[in-house]
């Protein structure tokens, strides 16, 4: 796993690890999933989310919502193709409609992340105040 | 060419429309007829007509004379346009019409074997599919349903067949939405799919109407997407509401950022030895994802030799850096991961005097590590209704 050089370098990196721990828990509680085979992959190869943004390969395929061509759809065009870039592989999906899938999935699952992200700090800060630790 | 109106009636009243419905149609008629002179011989009619006739098992001269012969012609998508508009509105016809229509029994038994509402006939069931009609409006892709299932549910029926005959004539992927009985889709479109029609001011060539059918499924994991994101079933207009889902998910990605900081921030102290007093005590904030019962956590799952361990693990100098992954994982997998990361690199915490979470690679106590990690990931697991 990428667990190599935990070393005590301070908050940030601690926090970069548990979060990254916590988004590859997350990918394989769904295993079944587009972003969740994404977020596996970036992580193994260790490619930095920016790269990904960069692509052009798919980052404009995604089709269009509407026939006409208003500024009303190019400015859904844009919405969707930051959606694109906050999904874990977003860029690949072509369709719009996939893309919404994955939307749905990855926003459960980051919220059962949260909340168990979220149970676990307050179980261990209970345990630190209870032990009265530094 | 052009697909009788009486498909849409296939009811048992075959075929009967009210007056106004009648006028309205022949209002079309009549733009109908500038609009396009030619159109109205079936050779003239696009492929699409072939759909329709094939639906009706009539060739399309046959069809295309029964409808003259009724006098009731139809068909094209302007005209439908136009005069849908006016039918949106204010009519409320009742479900027996007065007959413009064909009253060909052939072709009435098979418009009403491939209509949508064939084999219905209640007003229920019509209306109740006409409930789902507004969904395939995506001039407000959103919005749809509110604008009064109540008075579509008359005015819907003679729109229907209004957008029957139009998506037939186009070709498209016809078939009713919902529609209950078996009426295996027109065109052998293998899904049961919405029924699309043409809206105002739109194309109805089959690029489009297949557009517009994506469109639809798009809109309806929209919907999905609404439900799913807090506040966001009140928003219309599909810009916003992708606003609000990625303001949504950003706001997620956040959280797991911050709360994998606050996470970074507790001190691995934890005293196994209390856990379990801790846990049914002071259970309150862990509950979150808990089941029914809270934290429940077994105290023999804690041992005596837990604390025994506790306390000798105390004297070990090495301590372990807890990586707190999240729970999802399954518990061999975070054995796994603990094992590694202890082994690789057990450093020490900043106050390592006291910790009470150890764990000593060099004590190659193999089975204790696992029986010690399996009761930490346990009792993480049961807080966290693993």
């Amino acid at each position: 796993m990428d667990t190599d050089g935990k070393a005590d370098a301070g908050l940030l990196e601690r926090s970069r690890r548990i979060k990254t721990a916590a988004e590859l828990g997350l990918a394989r509680s769904s295993r079944g999933r587009h972003w969740s085979r994404a977020l596996l992959l970036r992580r193994r190869l260790l490619i930095s989310k920016e790269e990904t943004t960069t692509t052009t390969r798919a980052a404009v395929e995604v089709e269009k919502l509407g026939v006409e061509d208003e500024p009303e759809e190019k400015m859904l065009q844009a919405r969707v193709r930051t959606l694109q870039r906050l999904v874990p592989g977003g860029e690949e999906i072509m369709e719009a409609e996939r893309l919404f899938e994955e939307t749905a999935d990855y926003i459960e699952a980051l919220q059962e992340q949260v909340s168990a992200m979220r149970a676990l700090a307050c179980l261990l800060h209970g345990f630190q105040r209870t032990r009265g630790g530094s | 060419m052009e697909p009788p109106r009486s498909s849409g009636v296939g009811i048992d009243n075959s075929g009967e429309y009210s007056p106004e419905i009648a006028e309205t149609l022949r209002f079309e008629e009549e733009i109908q007829s500038l609009i396009h002179p030619s159109s109205f011989d079936g050779s003239a009619a696009p492929t699409g007509g072939g759909s329709f006739t094939a639906l009706l098992g009539l060739p399309a001269n046959q069809a295309v004379e029964l409808l003259h012969d009724s006098g009731a012609r139809e068909p094209l998508a302007s005209r439908i346009r136009v005069g849908e508009h006016p039918v949106h509105r204010p009519f409320h016809l009742p479900l027996d019409c007065s007959s413009a229509f064909p009253s060909n029994a052939t072709l009435v038994d098979r418009a009403a074997r491939f209509s949508v509402f064939a084999a219905e006939g209640s007003p229920a069931s019509s209306s109740g599919r006409l409930k789902a009609e507004p969904q395939d409006s995506d001039s407000p892709p959103l919005d749809p349903i509110p604008t009064g299932p109540a008075k579509r549910k008359d005015t819907g029926r003679s729109k229907c067949d209004v957008r029957l005959s139009l998506s037939f004539k186009s070709q498209a992927k016809v078939t009713a939405k919902k529609s209950k009985n078996a009426e295996e889709n027109t065109d052998g479109d293998k899904l049961p799919y919405v029924h699309v029609r043409a809206r105002r001011g739109q194309a109805t060539d089959n690029h489009s109407l297949a557009e517009r059918a994506r469109r639809e499924k798009i809109n309806a994991r929209m919907k999905l997407l609404q439900e799913l994101v807090p506040g966001c079933s009140k928003i219309t207009g599909t810009a916003l509401v992708l606003d609000e889902i990625i303001n949504h998910v950003q706001t997620l990605q956040r959280q797991v950022e911050f709360l994998s900081m606050r996470l970074a921030a507790v001190n691995p102290r934890i005293d196994f030895s209390s856990l379990d007093s801790y846990l049914s005590a002071e259970c309150g904030p862990v509950t979150v994802r808990n089941g029914p019962g809270g934290v429940v956590v077994d105290p023999s799952l804690w041992p005596t030799d837990a604390t025994a361990e506790a306390t000798r693990r105390l004297l070990v100098p090495q301590f372990w850096h807890i990586d707190l992954v999240p729970p999802q994982l399954q518990p061999q997998q975070s054995l796994t991961t603990w094992e590694r990361d202890g082994a690789a690199h057990s450093q020490l915490l900043p106050n390592p005097t006291t910790s009470l979470f150890l764990y000593d690679p060099a004590n190659s106590g193999d089975t204790n590590v696992p029986h010690r990690t399996a009761k930490l990931k346990t009792a993480e697991d049961r807080a966290l209704n693993l």
